[in-house]
């Protein structure tokens, strides 16, 4: 069975796509397909790779829009659920690009020292006897110490997308909740504000980066904990926090939200009143309307079941 | 206090920084010719190194670096468990320069793909458990070839880096008192091996890389170590070359600790072992003086794919996994009548590998094997606790091991010799100046044959020591080297990669090609088995394969993240570790551990219980080979039963 690759190429200012035609073997990764490539067709082709085991994440790539661990993934899979027999190979997204498919790491080891990637041991812990923790404590965040810094959830991250500066890479906030959800820890206090601050709140919720995780490690989920972490540890005091508790206290009450107060009550009088340009168009068109009265859901009694079960369970989860 | 690339390296910076808003340029870096020449000296008239510059457009690199604006007093190659663990020692230390150089980045090493564990006597799962008996394991599994004093210091010592650990936040798998727990590896008589699930590596080195941000270690990433510079007997500092920029690097620095990890790779396609394990550091280090000590001790696991090497574990014979000739018949019985696929490792490995040899096999040439057969286990049971073995089988080799059995062949797994330590108290080398830890290192504590989860508490233990040697070095010592040779080297270095991308490919071989020749030379004639003949072939073939190398078409000019260039550097280095391999091969006449002899298939301790240190002489490239008298202290050798 004969494949297409098209790589997108970049070396030193220039881009362009190449097309390279190949043999599928079985058990051809898209690692070994490059590999071929590079040692029988084109030795300019440049990639990074090492374990070829899926542990060291060195080598994870775009196909097809996607990002994959090229070690891990087979060229026949991919043929098959994208119904083609050419796959697209392009660098990891929101990487700055050294070259061909090789990324820039150093932002992102950047923003993992913004968070204080370690733990401070309980006072009653040391280096000479180690610390104690319970089998259950241990699982509360043993699935979070398992992330490999492959970069494929940020790739394609629509945040980190829109702006990078201003937030965490999924990955940060996987390292985060590792670290907040250790029982050895003294107090997540520091790390949580620090987590805040460079933009917990700013996650769009879109779950790509769940979704691209090649170890299952559900970052959209590791944010989620953070969130419900700051509330425990009373940093619930900004825009985030307040808009969450808003639409809870909107959906508790009503079942509907109050569009016309839910900016107040996120962003505070003064802010809001900034937005008053979008207030307007939104009376405008009839999507808010502040001289009616705020409309109860007939449901609501259903609603706040499912809120009281849905607190059940979250305890219950814990 | 600043030299080479001084002055430019700031001019070339000023000019980039402007490009840096638009993506576009920030790649282009079009504000430097590619051939701006800068001759003779910097304004602070020191001597530069002669060449082209190229803008620096990574934040890989420190700035200070970049300039020429610092002498580290520790300098740390390789960023695996020994590496991060030596800089974290070294850096306790206020006040002292630490950085760790990686060819890669910090955290894809070959100590990340570690599974099982890192062993230290605790008692905590098994009170029962001694430094003695650690001891005993280690120079038994090791068939008497380990220096005892080491391997006694070692186990003293394993379980203080694990209780360390833990401090430091490793994700150990914990047990009811809330100590962290420990199981037993084979040839272990106690259950020492504290662990995280099967990624104990991960853990550690992950562990290891977010203390070394917290701590501000200076990273020096993606450059590629070329060369230690020295000016007669004094370290003048490390030779690289920055990756992303292509310049060469003349990084001065009163001490290095080479932690460049294993040797692997001399087998490619039939090793466990990571892309980058091309023993780089052992060839640097041989190359000023410091012997490579023990290099025909390779480990041989016997299960790998014969597809590509990757490891089917040990847990498949364990779990009742049979192996099985092109006849249908199951072998083992005539190798270890009683055992079977349960013996040891080098049986298994050895017993694989007669089979081929006698045209039992399946498949040809490098990825000949054998079948082995998980039929006799229930699914269910595979499914349970072979998931990852299931996964990897079915992935590279296309076979569901519940209805079909997978081809197998043996593979190379670990690297015991190195670069000898010749004082385990503090990792120094015999140069001055050099210290080593590691895989790359020969301490000697896993002798002809490591044990498991033996590898990583070594690490942990000597690259804790070496950190700490060298820092202590460091403080008591002034920078001696000359900054006009590391220059020099620079200089000569700018030439040769030069000289070496521009060559046309009617040249000669590709490096693919020598590679693929190495290693097929390297696997038929120095692997799993060995005799004279072979290994006299072997060592002629490779010296033609040298020949070769000097002048191979590599294939790529460019001087932005050439990785042809890196995999003809790599292969290098690889030929002459493939020389040291069978040089001591050769000299080994006796079968020990990992090393094997049809023509002298018994263990010698009249003759052989020393070390083999093989020499590279400096003027004219030979090799020689020199022993050393194994150190024992409170074991005396016996045969190995197990």
């Amino acid at each position: 069975m004969d494949m297409n690759l098209k790589i997108h190429r970049f070396v030193e200012g220039k881009k362009w796509v190449q097309d390279y035609k190949l043999t599928v073997k079985t058990g051809m990764t898209v690692l070994e397909a490059l590999t071929e490539v590079k040692e029988k067709q084109d030795p300019t082709l440049s990639f990074t790779c090492s374990c070829r085991s899926s542990i060291c994440g060195a080598c994870a790539v775009r196909v097809n829009g996607n990002a994959e661990l090229s070690c891990e993934v087979l060229v026949e899979t991919l043929m098959k659920r994208y119904k083609t027999d050419t796959l697209v190979i392009e660098p990891l997204g929101n990487f700055k690009v050294i070259r061909d498919l090789v990324v820039d790491w150093d932002p992102k080891y950047a923003t993992i020292k913004k968070i204080k990637p370690v733990i401070e041991p309980k006072k009653e812990f040391s280096l000479e006897t180690g610390c104690k923790q319970s089998p259950e404590e241990f699982n509360k965040f043993k699935k979070y110490a398992k992330c490999i810094l492959c970069g494929s959830c940020v790739s394609e991250c629509n945040k980190s997308a829109l702006n990078q500066e201003d937030f965490l890479s999924p990955f940060v906030f996987v390292k985060a909740e590792r670290l907040v959800a250790d029982s050895r820890n003294r107090s997540p206090q520091e790390q949580l504000k620090a987590i805040v601050e460079a933009g917990l709140w700013r996650c769009f919720n879109c779950q790509e980066c769940t979704a691209k995780c090649p170890k299952g490690l559900d970052p959209a989920g590791a944010i989620e904990k953070l969130k419900e972490s700051t509330f425990a540890h009373k940093l619930d005091d900004n825009v985030g926090a307040r808009h969450a508790k808003a639409i809870y206290d909107d959906i508790s009450d009503s079942g509907t939200l109050d569009e016309s107060k839910l900016n107040i009550k996120s962003e505070g009088l003064i802010m809001a009143a900034l937005r008053a340009p979008m207030a307007v168009r939104l009376m405008r068109t009839g999507k808010m309307n502040p001289m009616n009265g705020h409309p109860v859901n007939p449901e609501i009694e259903t609603i706040r079941k499912i809120v009281k079960n849905a607190e059940a369970a979250s305890k219950e989860a814990e | 206090m600043s030299f080479l690339h001084v002055k430019l390296g700031l001019k070339v910076e000023k000019e980039t920084v402007s490009l840096t808003s638009n993506e576009e340029e920030y790649y282009m870096s079009n504000g430097i010719s590619r051939r701006t020449f800068l001759m003779g000296a910097a304004a602070a008239g020191v001597a530069i190194a002669a060449g082209t510059y190229f803008s620096w457009n990574g934040k890989n690199i420190p700035e200070e670096v970049k300039k020429g604006d610092v002498t580290y007093d520790v300098l740390v190659i390789g960023s695996g468990g020994a590496g991060m663990r030596a800089a974290l020692a070294a850096a306790e230390n206020k006040g002292l320069k630490v950085a760790v150089m990686t060819k890669l980045q910090p955290t894809r090493s070959a100590s990340t793909m570690a599974q099982g564990g890192m062993n230290g006597v605790t008692k905590v799962t098994d009170k029962e458990d001694s430094v003695e008996s650690h001891m005993f394991d280690t120079i038994k599994g090791g068939d008497y070839l380990c220096d005892q004093d080491a391997v006694e210091y070692f186990a003293e010592n394993a379980g203080k880096n694990i209780y360390e650990m833990d401090y430091m936040g490793f994700p150990y798998n914990r047990q009811k008192d809330g100590c962290f727990h420990q199981r037993k590896m084979g040839g272990h008589a106690h259950a020492r091996a504290s662990y995280f699930e099967d990624r104990a590596g991960h853990a550690m080195v992950h562990t290891l890389f977010e203390q070394c941000l917290n701590h501000g270690i200076d990273f020096i990433s993606e450059c590629i170590m070329l060369e230690i510079s020295m000016n007669g007997d004094n370290l003048n500092g490390v030779i690289a070359m920055d990756m992303r920029s292509g310049n060469i690097l003349g990084i001065p620095a009163k001490t290095i600790i080479i932690a460049t990890g294993g040797y692997g790779r001399a087998y490619w396609v039939r090793t466990s072992n990571p892309y980058s394990s091309t023993g780089d550091g052992i060839v640097a280090g041989m190359n000023v003086g410091i012997p490579f000590k023990d290099p025909e001790m390779v480990q041989f696991h016997p299960t790998g794919l014969s597809a590509n090497g990757v490891l089917l574990s040990e847990s498949s014979r364990a779990e009742g996994a049979i192996l099985v000739n092109k006849n249908g018949e199951r072998f083992m019985a005539k190798y270890a009548p009683e055992k079977k696929e349960l013996a040891t490792r080098d049986i298994v490995a050895r017993a694989i590998a007669t089979e081929i040899e006698e045209g039992r096999g399946i498949g040809e040439g490098i990825r000949a094997g054998v079948y082995m057969d998980f039929r006799p286990i229930p699914p269910e049971r595979i499914r349970e606790r072979l998931g990852q073995v299931w996964e990897l089988s079915k992935r590279f080799a296309g076979v569901d091991i519940t209805k079909e059995p997978v081809p197998i062949s043996p593979t190379c797994h670990y690297s015991m010799g190195g670069l000898e330590m010749a004082d385990f108290h503090t990792g120094a080398s015999r140069v001055k100046g050099i210290y080593v830890a590691g895989e790359c290192s020969c301490v000697s504590v896993h002798g002809a044959n490591r044990l498991g989860a033996n590898s990583l508490s070594e690490v942990l233990v000597f690259g804790h020591t070496a950190g700490d040697g060298a820092a202590a070095f460091a403080k008591s010592n002034n920078y001696a080297g000359s900054q006009d040779k590391l220059a020099e080297d620079c200089s000569r270095w700018k030439d040769t990669f030069e000289e070496v991308t521009n060559r046309r490919r009617t040249v000669g071989k590709t490096v693919p090609e020598i590679r693929d020749a190495m290693v097929n030379t390297m696997w038929f004639k120095a692997g799993v088995f060995r005799d004279e003949q072979h290994l006299t072939e072997a060592s002629k073939e490779l010296e033609a394969l040298e020949k070769e190398y000097s002048h191979c078409y590599v294939g790529d000019n460019s001087h932005v993240f050439n990785t042809a260039f890196y995999q003809y550097i790599e292969l290098g280095n690889l030929l002459q570790i493939s020389h040291a391999i069978v040089q001591g091969a050769l000299a080994r006449k006796e079968s020990r551990g990992g090393h094997s002899r049809r023509d002298y298939p018994k263990r010698d301790d009249k003759n052989f219980l020393k070390h083999t240190l093989i020499f590279k002489d400096k003027k004219t490239g030979k090799y020689r080979a020199e022993y050393k008298d194994v150190v024992i202290t409170k074991y005396q050798p016996k045969e190995r039963k197990y």
